[in-house]
């Protein structure tokens, strides 16, 4: 990183995580080029948004600065509940209450 | 960093907030992000790690960068609540008040950023009591200090639900999915996670709400039926296959022959440094402010064009702005390099250097930053629908044929969740698949 570079501050790639443009290459750097490496390494996406805002992004990065072909990057899994959501929506749930049910009879 | 209310236009009754203690003069038809907004809000709440300031970016409720503790609620999107009389809005992750938190010096202590994987490693011990620090420090808001209000503790409603088609998304593409699958017969519900159908038409100056209403108006005679602020949250492939969605007092477990995503896409940031200071937005939550909200931002706009951004679309909103009484310009990605955002809570320039490597600073009150929405893909990809990485198009497109069909039987995709398109194109994308969907499910 340049005096410059740092001077002007932080690249953020995600904002929930605030993971930098620099944790990124660091990650890369150490070998931790694919996307659920980086992910685990620098968790980013692990956030509110779960990855709306920085998982293209930093696929891209991996293309263009892990010289990775775009064609062999994988996403992440995409995980329910896709948006936040309140747990009393979910505890509604008829099955909620046989979950409940069965954990008992277990 | 204020927004000016346009005159003549319809926002719903007045209401008055109280944020941070302090009364804010608001609408109904607004959400929380806009009005203080159009106050001049500085800073919505602070970041995780670095207690960085933060005001919205998307303000499509997405981003998750408009975070606020709203009538005692912990992490609510400020972009997605509606106003009402009385409503407590506080900030989050800062201390004394988000506008100047001294806990934001952890952002100056550390400026090559903080690695826990090594940090004060050396020492258990020290480790120990960092971590602790650290735990005390970190995290995103806290608890609700009384319990919820009785009747928020009684069990809420939950509908079953079994159509023919499920058209996800209510922009242009979704909206004439469900238009044709319901011509064509097939029992059709579209649902949206907004409290108004129209998606980006709604960011979109050359559109707008009348465009979308009309567009919604034409989805319903034809007998789709719409669910408005119902979000689809995933699809369970137990028992045959469920979707769930959640509403805003419901959940809904559907059961569809067919499954159209007209999901659209997120909007992107472009790299550059600090580019998650408050007043860096979307290009499209410009044009959403403008369009649908009725709110011009005060002063000068920098609007950031990407290199692949949709150049009609960013002049189109440049042409409203001015119209609306902003001042505008604009810094072109493939012509100059963006070096950083200025300004210590809210943006005053942006560094840009050019081809000759000369640094000029464009002083401006907000940047606006046009990038492809990234491909809101999920959906898609949780039935197991094949995606390709597109760079230049934000992320992971589904792939899908000329009618939509995607690699999986049953799941249809079309418009900007297939690769950044235009409304026009979008509509029509969503025309063919609404008819194959209505066909695969066997409507007449």
């Amino acid at each position: 990183m340049s005096a410059g570079e740092r001077r002007r501050g932080k690249v953020i790639v995600c904002r929930c995580e605030d993971v930098t443009l620099k944790d990124v290459r660091h990650s890369i750097a150490l070998g931790y080029a694919d996307i659920e490496e980086v992910k685990r390494y620098t968790g980013f996406g692990t956030g509110p948004c779960q990855g709306k805002e920085c998982h293209g992004l930093i696929a891209s990065i991996l293309a263009s600065e892990g010289g990775r072909d775009p064609a062999s990057i994988e996403p992440f899994t995409a995980r329910s509940p896709i948006s936040p959501t309140p747990l009393r929506l979910l505890a509604g749930s008829p099955d909620a209450a046989s979950d409940v049910a069965d954990d008992e009879d277990g | 960093m204020a927004g000016n209310r346009l005159p003549e236009f319809d926002r719903g009754k007045a209401v008055s907030l109280r944020c941070e203690g302090e009364p804010v003069r608001a609408f109904a038809g607004e959400n929380i992000a806009v009005a203080l907004y159009a106050r001049g809000a500085g800073v919505l709440s602070r970041s995780l790690k670095y207690h960085r300031p933060r005001s919205f970016f998307c303000l499509e409720g997405h981003c998750g960068a408009c975070l606020m503790r709203i009538g005692g609620v912990p992490n609510l999107r400020a972009c997605m609540e509606p106003c009402a009389e009385g409503l407590s809005v506080e900030g989050q992750n800062a201390y004394p008040s988000p506008d100047m938190d001294v806990l934001g010096a952890v952002d100056w202590l550390f400026p090559d950023g903080m690695n826990h994987h090594t940090l004060m490693t050396g020492s258990r011990l020290l480790n120990q009591v960092v971590s602790k620090v650290v735990r005390q420090l970190s995290g995103l808001g806290t608890l609700p200090g009384s319990p919820e209000p009785a009747t928020a503790c009684e069990s809420p409603a939950w509908d079953e639900l079994e159509v023919d088609v499920l058209v996800v998304g209510g922009g242009p593409a979704g909206l004439a999915a469900a238009e044709a699958s319901a011509a064509a017969g097939a029992r059709t519900v579209v649902c949206d996670e907004h409290d108004r159908p129209g998606g980006s038409l709604l960011a979109d100056p050359r559109h707008g709400p009348r465009d979308a209403a009309g567009r919604a108006d034409a989805a319903r005679r034809a007998g789709a039926r719409a669910l408005l602020r119902t979000t689809f949250i995933g699809h369970y492939p137990e028992d045959g296959g469920v979707l769930l969605l959640a509403g805003p007092d419901r959940l809904t477990r559907v059961r569809a022959r067919q499954v159209v995503y007209a999901t659209g896409g997120y909007a992107q940031t472009l790299l550059f440094a600090n580019n998650d200071r408050p007043g860096v937005m979307a290009a499209r939550a410009v044009g959403r402010l403008l369009v649908r909200y009725g709110v011009a931002p005060a002063g000068r706009v920098c609007l950031v064009i990407g290199r692949d951004a949709d150049r009609d679309q960013t002049d189109a909103l440049a042409a409203a702005l001015v119209a609306a009484g902003s001042e505008v310009v604009t810094v072109d990605e493939r012509r100059e390099q963006i070096l950083a955002a200025r300004g210590r809570v809210w943006v005053s320039a942006l560094e840009v250097a050019g081809a000759d490597g000369q640094v000029r600073r464009v002083p401006c009150n907000m940047v606006a930053v046009a990038a492809p929405p990234s491909p809101a893909s999920e959906g898609p990809r949780q039935h197991g629908c094949e995606v390709d990485l597109r760079p230049s198009e934000g992320g992971f497109a589904v792939v899908a044929d000329r009618d939509g069909r995607t690699s999986v039987a049953g799941i249809l995709a079309c418009g900007d969740v297939c690769g950044a398109t235009t409304a026009e194109r979008a509509a029509a994308a969503g025309t063919r698949a609404g008819r194959a969907a209505a066909a695969g499910a066997g409507a007449r």
